[in-house]
This record gives C-alpha cells, structure tokens and sequence, in this order.
C-alpha cells in the first residue's frame, strides 16, 4: 500500500515537473493514496426537516456517482448543543464517527483530543485535492474560519452549511415612510424611528428593529462599524472599543425611544410578515422561513447588507454564519473516502445544488454560473441578494473559550436593554470577564 | 410453628445462624441491585474518578478534589458562579414546594369527595404533567409574553404596567419596592421575576402528579377512622386536621422529600423555559453542571460540581427525614 | 382475602368520607381547572388554526376556521408511526418491569428484617439524588461498543437498540421508595395473621399486600409509563437511526425545523400527548379505588 503510494507520487512528481504545472506535495502522504475496495463512512449532522432532506439527497447521489465504492451514512443527531454533547461522548467512548458537522468552537475543542485530520495535505494532495484554480474560487473567508491559529494554523475543518448575517426588510413599510434601505448607521436608526407607530395610549404598535441578543450579531454590527473582534495575538478582546460601544449605545436609545424591540424566539419573522416590523438582523438561512410567510399572505420584503461605515462598499463587513465538517482520525482509506465526499459537495455542481435545496449558501464563486441556482434565484430573489454578500463576510473568532465569551455578551447587551448597566459599565465587565476566559481556556 | 419455618440444619449450627428472611431479602433485592448498581451506582462511581482529575475533553492531571475546592472557594470566577447558583436553586425550592404541595393537598382534598364530574377534574389537573413541556414552553411563552401576553392584560386591569415576565432579571422585591418608588439595595432585591414564573410553570407542571400521590393516599385511610369521629360528633375541620392529616402524613412526607429532591434536580424545565437567563438569575446548579461539561467540555468539573449537588441534596434529606420524619404517623 | 372495591359503589356515602360545602368546593375547583388547562386549551386551539391565525398577537381565543389538515400535514413530516410503536413498546416493558422489581424491593425495605437494610435504602435513595448530567458521560460509554472503557472491560455496545432503552430503567429507587411508604402502612396484624396461617412472604405479598395497595402501584405505574413516554434525553444520545427513536425525540427535531409554523407544532404535541391523556382518563377510576376493610375483622 505504501510502496503503490509511493511509486503513484514519484511518477506524479515527475509528470508535474515534465508538463510544468506547479507541483503540489513534495512527499506522499496518506492523503495521495487510493482506495483499494468499498469503504462506509458515517457522518453526524445536525440539520433536520428541509435541510435534511436536502442533505440525504446529495448522500445519495454521492453514493450512486462515486464509482469508488464509497458509501455514506449521514444521521441527525439532534440539534447542534446535542451533537456536541454526542461527539465529546464518542470521543470519550473511543467511538466517533468518521465526519461530523461541527462549528470552529466545536472543532477547537475536539482538538484538545487531537482526534481531529489536518486537512491541509488533502486539499493540496495531487491526486486527491484541488487544483489551485478551484481553490481559490472558494471564498477565502471560508478557508480563514477553519483554520485555527490556536493550533498551528492548520485547516482542521472544511466549510459545510454556511450562510451570513444580514438584514432583513420590509419594503412595504419603507415605501409607506418614504425612505430608502439604509446605507449608514444614523440613516438606520432615523428610518426605524420614523417607522415606528404608536397608539393614542403610547402603546407601540410598529416597531422599527428587533433586537437581537446573540453574540454573532453584536459581532456583525462591529464589523459592519469597522471594527475587530479580536486583538492580533487572539488574547484579548477588541470588540469592546468605540464600535462596538456604539452598538450598545444605539440599542441603548432604540430601547429607550420604543424604537426597538425584544423579540421573543420568532416573533421577529411573524412581526416583520404581518407589517409590524420594519428590520431584522438574521442569518441567510431564515430566507425560507420568511418565503413560506409570504406565500400565505404576501409582502415585500429583501434582503440587504448591514448599514455599514465604510463608505467604499468593497470594504463593506458582516459576519459569516454556519457550520463546518470535521474528519476524525481513523483509518487512511476511511480518511480519504471522507475527505472525497467534502470535496465533491463543495464542488461547483453539487454546491450550487445543495444550496438550491437548503437554503445554505454556496462555498464558490463559480456557483453563479450554475443553471439549478438560477432557477432558485429566479423563484426566490432574496436568495441572490444573499449571494451577492457572501465576499463580505468574515468570520467571527474560533478559539477555546469563545462558547463562554459569546454567553458574556449575550449577559452584556441583556444588561443595557433591561436597564441594569450603562452601555460603558456593560462593555468593562464584559471584557474584563472574556479576558479572564480567554487565558483560562489556553 | 416457628420450628417449622426455621430448617433444622440451621437451629442445630447456632454460630451459623442466617436468618431465612435475610436471605429471601437479598433474593428479593435482587433485580433492583443489580440494574442500579450497573446503570446507576457504577457509573456514578465512574463520574467520580473523573471529578478527580483535570478533564479538559480528555483525562489530564490528577487534582484529588482540587475541582471541588475550585467550586467552593478557590477560582475566582467559578466560586461565585457556584454560590450564586446554590442561593439560585433554593431560591427556586422555596417558592415551589410548599405552595406546590398544599395546593395540591387541598385540591386533592376536595376531589376525594364524592361528586360530579369528579374524574374530568382529576384528569384536567392531570394534563400539565402529560403535556410535553416542549409544547408547555411554547404556550406559557405566549402566556407571559411582554408585549402580547395574557398575564399583562389581566394585570394591566389592576393597573399594574406590563412586565417582563421570563426576561425580567430584577428581583421581586426590588420591583415591587419601585413601584412605590423606593429603590432597595442589590442583597434585597430578592429572585428574579423570571425564577418567579419559572416557579409558577413547575407548580403548574407538577400539580396533577402530586394530587395524584394525595389521591392514592387518602384511599389508605380506612373509613372506619371518619366514621368513629363523626358519631363522635367532630366537624369537617377537626375531622380534616385529628384524623385526614396526620393520617396523610407518610404520604405528604413522601411528596415533600420528592419534590425537593425534584426541585434541586430539575433541568429540563429551566432549560426549555429560560436557559439559566436572564443574565444568570435562574441558573441552577444542574444548568451550571451542563454549562461546564457540555458547552466548556471540562468534565473534571462538572462531575465534581454534580457531586457537590448530590451532596446538598443528601443532606438536605436526611435533614427533612430528621425534622419530619418523626412527626410521620405510620397508623 | 381482601378485594378492591371502587369506592364509587358499595360503601354508603355519610360516614365513610370527610364533606365540605358543595358550590364553594365546585368553584374553587373550577377556578383552578381553567388556569391548569389553559395552555393546553391554547394548544389544541391553535393546532386547528391556520399558519397565520396561529401566529397572530394578541391569540383568537377560538380558531375562524378548523383545520384538521394540520394533522395530517404534520403526521406525514415524520416518521410518527415507527415513533409510536418504539415508543409503546419501550414504555410497556419499562412499566411491567419496574414494578416488578419495585415490589419485590419495596416489599423487603419494608415488611422483612434484614441487616444493611438502612445503609442499602440510603444508597437506593442517594441514586435519586445525582443528578443525571452527572453520570451522563459514563452511562454513554458503558453503552457504547469500546472495547477498554468500562474500567478496563469491554462495554455493552447498546446503541441504537430497544434494550438500551429499557434495561437501565427496570430498577428505580422512586418507585421503590413510594410502595414502600405504602406497604409500611400494612397493619401488622395482617402480616402476624398470615404468618400464622403458613403464608410465606411471597405469598403474603402476592396475595393480600399487592391487592391492597393498588392505587399505589397504579400510581407508580403511570408515573413510570409517563417518565418513559417523556425520555428524551438519553433516547436521544443512544439512538441515531429513525428505527429506535421514540416521540419525544422526533418532537424535538419537529420543533426547531416547524420554527415559526406554530399550528403544525401544536398538532404534534397534541397528538403527542393524546395517548397519555386517554390512558389516564382510563385508569384515573382505579386509582382511589377503596378497600374493604372488613377482611381484617373476618
């Protein structure tokens, strides 16, 4: 097996350097070899209804097309908390899966196992990865949130489910308003107070914004205000200056004026649909969920980048949403056959596909270009809308402890919109406590 | 006769004597040994090798019961995160069981009469602990809702101003001393409204099954005790507090101690309802165990924090079973 | 040999139960029925409702229109039907052998001589008390196929199994605990009467302490069927294939991708907990169910 292996990368090698194309691995390594009989994989996600669905369409055509004799199981395990729960379980039992659908905070974790496969070796191997052209036709904030600084900057994950925050709008109550999508942060927080109705009693009956409590949001909004999260060395925070004091001050005003509201679980979808709600913030994922409102009783609405303050739209900024894939450590040939099944469904066909049927986004640019993606745009415009953002996202911090550090925001802005703490004495504490988790999880 | 039971091989060896009945114990113990002691016992015992040692995804140092110093006085951040939800979680007891149990003795109670519609009673209070508190969560959303929720209406007609209700971190007190415009100081702000309501949902949650206990304990009572007190000529109330209470009274002990013990335990309720929000004011313990073992992945931790719960709960047990055990009438 | 009667019938009402006035017993009772159903009026309501009807604020009290579509609509998104059956049956077994096992316990905690008794009682009772994040972990390895992780042993390998799902619940000090309390309050003359007859313990419990406490195995009973319909948790961590999975499980995964079709989620739970419900509408006659004391005078 070894010695095939080896003679497969001389004769690569020596092939690469007669035609002139750039060679890739110097040495062969158990990412270059091939599958020699029928291998099964299993694969632990978290995803259910539709997007199951979508998922177990794409298995199956992988099965049915690979002619390598690869199979995959693709089984839900709960919700994303649960397969977490699961997989430290399997890693304890000694009986993980071969792939498992994980977020960075997750991937970081399992690491302290050292279970998990570098994926860099794959996606560079010769025989196995891609060509550099395909490479880079993935968006590159894609390849940043997989790779862990923690850990050597190693590609320990490969993207998966993605999607991005962005902002949702009712244009029906715009036009009613007169006012344009707002392209700026003062023009955002005019436009939801002049949506904003009140009854004869001072009872609010249309809201401007819905705000949100999660910690991805906050880290959207600092983006979008030109912000970082996280200071160079990743050791301490820096979402806590003058960007990220200005979210807290503008939820603060919003709060305080009725133009803001806090929504409870999703509300903000139905509120938005029925004409009570002029903005929200959410993922490219919530797209259907507002598609299916519309169907029932139509509205208008889209989808537009967050009011951002950079004035030059390229350096525009939010943040990238979703989850990832990770390969656990087994054997070569079940590494591989994983390795294969990630790599085909982020290929240009069976990602357009995917994100037809799932409403994730696609990995690559090229999936424009796809006739299945058109259709669905051509069906569901906010879709595209989506699309056209996804080169501005970037992703949010994957180190130890980010999990506890994202409840400490979640604590900080519950603080300023109940009235417990000032936007100045919310954002100190919060930063003196990630801080303190930031050294306690290394 | 007891020679006949006694097998002679027994009587003639006196410093051998295993007393029969011990035996047919054991044997009846059996089944119940061993399914606990693999699937409850062993794995505790697992659990607690594992509280032994820093367990940060996987088995580091040994740290003896450095965790559990770490939980009760020596980390900076995790100490008062335990006492915070110590005081949390029996703040969570106070306000559920007692009011949990004598509303359910009452209407258990009155249910044990006979009368119409009698079975559609105890089935109606039945269904809080039948529906799935998944289902329940999402209605008593609704319920408390802060903008559209029914509880702000009724309130709203005692011209009390909408509340927060699951999302309100202040305290009680607090709240109802600034309605009188008096701000109280933080150590008097008392539990959080959310704790409140989350109280309220596990009396409401809990109230058929404990009527149901009452029901079954009240069928004990032989008739014959309410019959010699009436020709006696003693009324309802006497008759309720001589002959129906005291003669409850292994029943209502046994409610009390499940209860707690329920209480102290308790997760799902509070993570369905609150998740430990708003802003850590209905964190139990159970809830910071799950936090530290499955969002921190730090399994050392957790597993010693779960034993100094289980350690709490033993105590406050064999408290109850001190204090109210002597006053139970076994009759 | 005692027997049990319902109360209903035989024993004249006047001096066999405690009164109390009847209207102000009939509103209290009312009062408080309508508070406790509510949410679950609110439940089955808006299962009928349409997907807007059911999202509106403030709510209808009664839906415009019925649509019992939702039923079938909701019905088909899963595989409900494999759900049941795992579901009836894993709770089934559980009931039947707990009790068992739980009799038998409670029987010797409380009617024989024995050393150690108190010591193993508080153990029983400790297990009641750990809190099961606790020994999730190792439970999950010890049902796992590991070869070396159950302190050296191989472990069950379980997963995705109808016995992971019933053996670790044939036992629980719960149970044990509350037929205890009951069959402590066996007069003793019952228990010296039968021992002079010849009656053995088994015979004795089998015969005259098990008929006389059939509310509260009853209870017992439907604590446990209930405690098992509702598992979720640990349902959840064994079991990945949809041909083990149980209801609770499926309601779960139908809540986050239902999200915001509020009426389709509400027909679930329904007919979720529909089954529950009829079982107790049944059984709740049995369970005050009275006992002729004149056996003891006989």
């Amino acid at each position: 097996m070894r010695m095939k292996a080896a003679i497969l990368a001389a004769v690569m090698l020596v092939a690469a350097a007669c035609s002139g194309a750039p060679p890739a691995a110097q040495q062969s390594t158990e990412a270059d070899i091939t599958l020699s009989g029928p291998v099964s994989v299993t694969l632990w996600h978290a995803l259910s209804g539709p997007q199951q669905v979508a998922l177990d369409a794409m298995v199956k055509k992988f099965n049915d097309t690979n002619g390598k004799g690869i199979t995959v199981t693709a089984l839900n395990q709960g919700n994303y908390t649960q397969l977490y729960q699961k997989t430290l379980g399997a890693i304890q039992a000694g009986a993980l899966p071969e792939l498992a659908h994980a977020y960075e905070s997750f991937v970081a974790d399992y690491m302290k196992a050292d279970v998990v496969v570098d994926l860099g070796a794959y996606k560079d191997s010769p025989t196995n990865g891609l060509t550099k052209a395909s490479q880079d036709d993935i968006y590159k904030g894609y390849y940043d949130t997989n790779t862990f600084p923690q850990y050597g900057n190693r590609l320990l994950s490969w993207p998966f489910t993605k999607s991005l925050a962005v902002m949702y709008v009712n244009n029906d109550i715009l036009k009613e308003i007169g006012k344009p999508i707002p392209k700026t942060w003062d023009e955002f927080e005019a436009t939801s107070l002049a949506a904003t109705k009140k009854d004869a009693s001072g009872k609010v009956t249309r809201m401007g914004f819905a705000f949100n409590t999660d910690a991805s949001y906050f880290n959207a909004q600092v983006y979008a205000r030109g912000g970082s999260l996280m200071a160079a060395d990743n050791k301490t925070v820096a979402w806590n200056g003058k960007e990220g004091l200005a979210v807290l001050q503008m939820y603060d005003r919003m709060n305080k004026n009725g133009s803001g509201y806090s929504p409870k679980s999703f509300d903000y979808q139905n509120d938005l649909a029925t004409g009570k709600l002029a903005f929200f913030f959410s993922s490219t994922s919530t797209v259907p969920f507002m598609k299916q409102l519309a169907d029932t009783a139509p509205f208008n609405w889209s989808i537009a980048n967050l009011p951002q303050a950079a004035t030059d739209p390229a350096k525009a900024k939010t943040v990238q949403f979703g989850a990832n894939v990770a390969i656990f450590k087994s054997t070569p040939e079940k590494q591989l056959a994983s390795w294969l099944f990630i790599k085909w469904m982020s290929d240009t066909d069976q990602s357009a596909q995917f994100a037809s049927t799932s409403y994730y986004m696609p990995v690559r640019a090229t999936a424009a270009n796809s006739q299945t993606l058109k259709d669905y745009w051509a069906k569901v415009p906010q879709g595209k809308q989506g699309f056209d953002l996804i080169q501005y996202s970037s992703p949010e911090p994957n180190i130890r402890g980010q999990q506890d550090i994202r409840d400490v925001i979640l604590n900080m802005i519950t603080e300023v919109l109940t009235g417990k703490s000032t936007p100045d004495a919310a954002i100190a504490t919060a930063t003196t406590k990630s801080n303190q988790i930031i050294k306690d999880a290394q | 006769m007891a020679a006949e039971v006694i097998p002679s091989s027994v009587r003639a060896s006196p410093h051998r004597r295993l007393p029969i009945e011990a035996i047919q114990a054991w044997l009846f113990l059996v089944p119940a040994v061993v399914i606990l002691g693999v699937f409850q016992i062993f794995p505790a015992i697992a659990a607690f090798y594992m509280s032994l040692f820093k367990w940060d995804v996987v088995q580091g140092a040994f740290r003896g019961l450095g965790n559990y110093t770490d939980w009760l006085y020596d980390n900076s951040i995790r100490s008062p995160d335990f006492w915070r939800a110590l005081s949390t979680t029996f703040s969570y007891v106070i306000f559920t069981v007692p009011l949990e149990i004598a509303l359910s003795l009452v209407l258990a109670y009155l249910l044990f009469q006979k009368m119409r519609g009698r079975g559609i009673y105890r089935t109606v209070y039945y269904l809080p602990y039948v529906t799935s508190f998944v289902a329940a969560a999402a209605v008593f959303f609704w319920v408390f809702h802060p903008q559209y929720g029914l509880v702000n209406d009724v309130i709203g007609i005692f011209g009390i101003g909408p509340q927060r209700w699951l999302d309100e971190p202040n305290g009680i007190f607090d709240l109802a001393a600034s309605g009188f415009g008096i701000t109280l100081p933080e150590w008097l702000a008392g539990p959080s409204l959310a704790l409140v309501v989350l109280s309220l949902v596990t009396i409401w949650h809990y109230l058929g099954y404990q009527i149901v206990i009452f029901l079954a304990g009240l069928s004990n009572i032989s008739p014959e005790y309410y019959e010699a007190a009436r020709l006696d000529g003693a009324s309802e109330r006497q008759i309720f507090a001589k002959i129906t209470l005291p003669l409850l009274s292994p029943t209502t002990f046994f409610v009390f101690t499940v209860a707690s013990i329920g209480v102290l335990r308790s997760f799902d309720s509070v993570y369905v309802l609150t998740n430990g929000g708003p802003l850590d004011t209905t964190r139990t313990v159970t809830l910071l165990v799950f936090k530290t073992a499955f969002q921190q992945a730090q399994f050392g931790l957790g597993a010693a924090l779960a034993f100094i719960l289980t350690l709490v709960i033993l105590l406050f047990t064999l408290v109850q079973f001190r204090v109210l055990g002597r006053r139970v009438n076994y009759g | 040999m005692a027997r049990a009667i319902p109360m209903e019938r035989g024993l004249p009402r006047l001096t066999t139960r405690p009164r109390i006035g009847s209207i102000a017993k009939h509103v209290v009772l009312i009062v408080v029925a309508g508070i406790v159903a509510y949410p679950f009026y609110f439940m089955v309501t808006s299962s009928f409702k349409d997907t807007l009807e059911a999202i509106r604020t403030p709510p209808t009290i009664f839906p415009n229109e019925l649509h019992p579509e939702n039923y079938t609509d909701a019905w088909n998104r899963a595989p409900w039907g494999r759900y049941f059956i795992n579901t009836i049956f894993v709770s089934v077994s559980v009931t039947i052998l707990e009790l068992i096992t739980a009799c038998l316990a409670a029987y010797a905690f409380a009617r024989m001589k024995f050393r150690g008794k108190g010591i193993l009682f508080t153990i029983f009772l400790a297990t009641l008390m750990i809190p099961s994040e606790a020994t999730l972990i190792p439970r999950y390895v010890l049902m796992s196929p590991s070869r070396v992780a159950c302190a050296g042993l191989p472990c069950l390998g379980w997963f995705d199994t109808y016995q992971v799902q019933i053996v670790p619940f044939i036992a629980s000090a719960f149970s044990i605990f509350l037929l205890r309390q009951f069959f402590l309050s066996i007069p003793s003359e019952l228990s010296d009467a039968a021992r002079i007859d010849g009656a053995g313990h088994l015979r004795f419990l089998w015969s005259i302490v098990l008929p006389l406490s059939i509310p509260a195995l009853i209870t017992a009973g439907l604590i446990t069927f209930l405690g098992s319909w509702n598992a979720f948790q640990w349902p959840l961590i064994v079991t990945s294939k949809p041909d083990f999975r149980v209801v609770q499980v499926g309601l779960s995964a139908f809540r986050q991708e239902a999200g915001s079709s509020y009426h389709l989620l509400m027909a679930a739970s329904t007919f979720v907990v529909a089954p529950i419900v009829l079982l107790f509408l049944v059984a709740q006659r049995y369970l005050v169910q009275g006992i002729a004391r004149t056996g003891i005078r006989g």
